[in-house]
């Protein structure tokens, strides 16, 4: 039976909560919409190694080497912008885009940095430009008075209401508001010649250690892992980038998406220097 | 000889009620201690294997003191104008009629009851429009976070102030009234009186809004708790966590022990209704202005947020889907709220006769009793779940209890503050009576004890299920798989942006926490029709 993570304490909680039932574990399986707290449970020895037979044709950079955790579909990091404020040829196509003055940084909006997937992003940043560069990066966009708000939900609520012209947040945020109707449109960031691409951002599950119930956990992983379950995750909109030859998401055409050319544990490596740079940038 | 006498009255002062009391009392104070002794224990793991960098946090770095300094001037400022707000509002409600009076106070009760998080979501809707009409509007920013967490906590303050009114002496205001004039008699009788008691509920709110970052983070404005949780975040270690809330945990257990003489002036409130002049009073007009601006005020926090919720759920059948979405988090969470109620109020009984103890003992049992009220709830239930976790306790891990036993040790110092109120107004005679004339034990208990505690064990439980049910930060760490409860279900909604059901959701959550509030008040009512015993039964 799953516990839920929510907005308010994020991923965070839940981990800490995996972290200290370490020695009496009450879960059987971790299943996280990003990777970085998964690798965190690795490295504090909560995970178990189990490679499903369902994940074999999952591809490589989607799996731990150690068979610790399997990445199947997931998000991106993408802008979603107001179509009544902005015209197809205002659209911003780079994430250097938000220190252009074309706009008030207060019309622009990001999540806070240091939490949930925005801080995957910026770590993956700081990963693929280094601290140096990244750090200026986000210096400007603090200078800018972009408009830093509590979560990727919140951003996409504000371009829809109309308070922001464009903001970056999350596929699965920004394809609620598509379907509902809102008059927004995404954009895929950084996908010319010559840029960096953007961050894909895979579920993650894993077996916990010592789990109360360890072959029904099997079983669930590998019912999780099908390809007929990332199928049904793409239609009923969980997810929105499959990582293997499915049909693709209505709301965001993923084919051929450019990603940034790290590794998973590139990202994971960079995020708490990142978060600790970032929270003295963001939080003053 | 010495120590046969120390003995013997040792062995007389153990009495089988002294003894269940003290053990209770333990009990009590051991729970709300558990989440500190566990971050200890963390604390202390952390240290010996230097898994985690403890140094760093115990520096005050500028910035962090910008923060800190920042945060408790945003408190204060809300706290501050939550009292005067509340002083204005009060001083005009005493002129109502008592059951008019009794609706408004339970309405404010049940708003107040409304995660700030909602409020903030509704007045953003609102600074939308506003600012629609108004271009110059800030809709960012320190002064707009102040407002929100304002509004937000409005009613809890207009409540608390009424309470702080209360508990003067209506006699010297009476007595004051044929000399001087009623502004003069605020001035000079009302306000000074109440002040102790209006200190407590600055210290309520002003502790509300130093751990909230949801509304200032919705708003840009950074305050100190956003960084324990960023920390928090980084690091993935509630020990380093618990460091970086030491500070922000020293200044509201500062705040809290100033408010304890005006928890206990509270304790001499004859009766929460009794704030009402024989005659209205006469104001001069410019006070009544201020009265009407503060009423507006009041109005308008209502107004928003109920007629906010009612437009986002847009038609019952919306109210009704959600609320049948959410049946097995509505069961759970009101089966966690009595399971609280059960747990709590004997405890708080047992402790409250120590609170009542003069000197060190009194202060020891205060300050252990107000600290849970000053830790960030995501840290006790961390700090919960590090000491069930210990290799000791592991084995009798009480994971469906958990849920219940975080609310007990957030809310159970308010129940036990509450019937150390009561506890003043019971004549000790009666007490000492029942120990002497009562049949049994168990008489003394149903027919003298329990009934002379009616009042505050139903106002303690009123409150308990109310404040248990708008609980979250401290619950969502120790959920059980497979169980959530309603709180929980909002937020997940939240996240998603289905607006409709948060507001369905909100809207049912007040309705409860008001079915709660009537439910007190006609328990209340019932208990204090004074039936005569019926002819020839002696109670003893």
């Amino acid at each position: 039976m799953p516990v839920y993570d929510v907005e308010a304490t994020k991923t965070t909680g839940l981990v800490n909560r995996l972290i200290a039932e370490k020695a009496r574990p009450q879960a059987d399986v971790f299943w996280s919409g990003e990777f970085s707290q998964t690798i965190v449970l690795k490295n504090k020895s909560v995970l178990a190694p189990y490679q499903s037979p369902s994940a074999e044709d999952i591809p490589a950079q989607y799996k731990d080497a150690d068979g610790y955790w399997t990445g199947f579909g997931g998000r991106a990091r993408i802008f979603i912008v107001n179509t009544d404020l902005l015209t197809p040829s205002q659209f911003p196509h780079s994430v250097y885009d938000m220190l252009e003055s074309t706009y008030p940084g207060k019309t622009i909006g990001i999540a806070y940095p240091m939490f949930g997937t925005t801080a995957t992003h910026a770590a993956a940043l700081y990963s693929y430009l280094g601290k140096e560069k990244a750090h200026a990066f986000f210096t400007s966009l603090n200078n800018r008075n972009v408009r830093v708000v509590d979560g990727n939900s919140v951003v996409r609520d504000l371009v829809a209401d109309g308070q922001l012209v464009y903001g970056l947040t999350d596929t699965d945020d920004a394809c609620g508001a598509v379907e509902s109707g809102r008059n927004v449109t995404i954009v895929i960031p950084d996908q010319g010649e010559g840029e960096m691409g953007t961050l894909v951002i895979p579920n993650t599950v894993a077996l916990i250690a010592g789990a109360p119930h360890p072959a029904e956990a099997k079983v669930f992983m590998d019912y999780l892992l099908d390809k007929k379950s990332e199928s049904v995750m793409v239609a009923s909109g969980w997810i929105q980038i499959p990582v293997r030859d499915i049909p693709a998401s209505t709301c965001i055409n993923s084919t051929g998406i450019k990603t940034i050319p790290i590794t998973y544990q590139d990202t994971y490596d960079a995020l708490q220097p990142a978060q600790n740079d970032l929270t003295e940038l963001f939080i003053r | 000889m010495a120590v046969p006498s120390f003995f013997s009255r040792f062995r007389t002062g153990l009495t089988p009620d002294t003894m269940v009391s003290t053990l209770a009392t333990g009990l009590f104070f051991f729970l709300l201690l558990c989440p500190l002794i566990g971050l200890s224990f963390d604390l202390l793991h952390a240290f010996m294997t230097g898994s985690a960098d403890l140094a760093a946090p115990l520096v005050l770095s500028p910035r962090r003191t910008g923060l800190l300094v920042a945060s408790i001037g945003l408190a204060a400022a809300v706290a501050g104008a939550g009292v005067i707000l509340g002083v204005l509002f009060v001083s005009a409600l005493i002129r109502l009629p008592g059951k008019l009076l009794c609706g408004i106070l339970f309405l404010l009760l049940a708003l107040a009851g409304i995660p700030p998080y909602i409020h903030a979501l509704t007045w953003s809707e609102v600074m939308q429009v506003a600012g629609a009409a108004l271009p110059g509007l800030p809709t960012t920013g320190w002064l707009i976070s102040f407002w929100v967490e304002l509004m937000a906590l409005l009613p809890l303050s207009v409540f608390l102030t009424w309470i702080a009114f209360a508990s003067i002496d209506i006699r010297l205001v009476d007595a004051g009234r044929l000399v001087r004039s009623d502004i003069s008699i605020l001035r000079h009788i009302i306000i000074p009186l109440a002040a102790p008691a209006l200190g407590a509920a600055f210290g309520f709110v002003f502790l509300i809004c130093c751990t909230d970052f949801s509304v200032p983070s919705l708003f840009g404005a950074d305050v100190y708790a956003l960084d324990i949780f960023a920390q928090f975040s980084a690091s993935n270690s509630a020990a380093q966590a618990f460091l970086y809330a030491l500070p922000l945990l020293l200044v509201t257990l500062i705040v809290m022990i100033a408010c304890r003489s005006g928890i206990r002036t509270l304790a001499q409130t004859p009766n929460w209704f009794s704030a009402r002049f024989g005659n209205p009073p006469v104001f001069p007009r410019w006070f009544r202005f201020l009265q009407t601006t503060a009423a507006i005020i009041v109005g308008v926090q209502i107004f928003v947020l109920f007629f906010g919720l009612m437009l986002a759920v847009g038609s019952p059948d919306t109210f009704i889907t959600s609320i049948r979405m959410a049946q097995n988090e509505l069961v759970y969470s009101l089966l966690t709220a009595v399971l609280v109620i059960f747990i709590s109020l004997p405890l708080a009984l047992a402790a409250a006769q120590e609170l009542k103890k003069p000197g060190i003992r009194g202060a020891t049992a205060w300050i252990i009793v107000l600290v849970p009220l000053a830790v960030p709830a995501p840290l006790i239930g961390i700090g919960m779940i590090t000491l069930g976790n210990l290799p000791v306790l592991s084995a009798i891990y009480p994971a469906l209890l958990m849920p219940a036993l975080v609310s007990v040790i957030k809310f159970a110092p308010f129940a036990a503050i509450i019937l150390f109120i009561q506890m003043r107004f019971i004549d000790p005679l009666l007490l000492d009576a029942a120990a002497v004339f009562a049949r049994s034990r168990t008489d003394a208990l149903t027919r003298i004890h329990l009934p002379l505690f009616a009042p505050g064990l139903v106002v303690s439980a009123g409150i308990l299920a109310a404040l248990t049910l708008a609980e979250l930060g401290a619950t969502l760490i120790v959920a059980p798989p497979g169980h959530a409860t309603i709180t929980m279900r909002i937020y997940n909604y939240l996240h998603y942006g289905s607006s409709s059901d948060v507001a369905g959701l909100c809207l049912m959550v007040t309705l409860l926490t008001l079915v709660v509030c009537s439910g007190t008040m006609l328990a209340l009512r019932f208990i204090s029709r004074n039936p005569a015993p019926p002819d020839g039964e002696s109670i003893v």
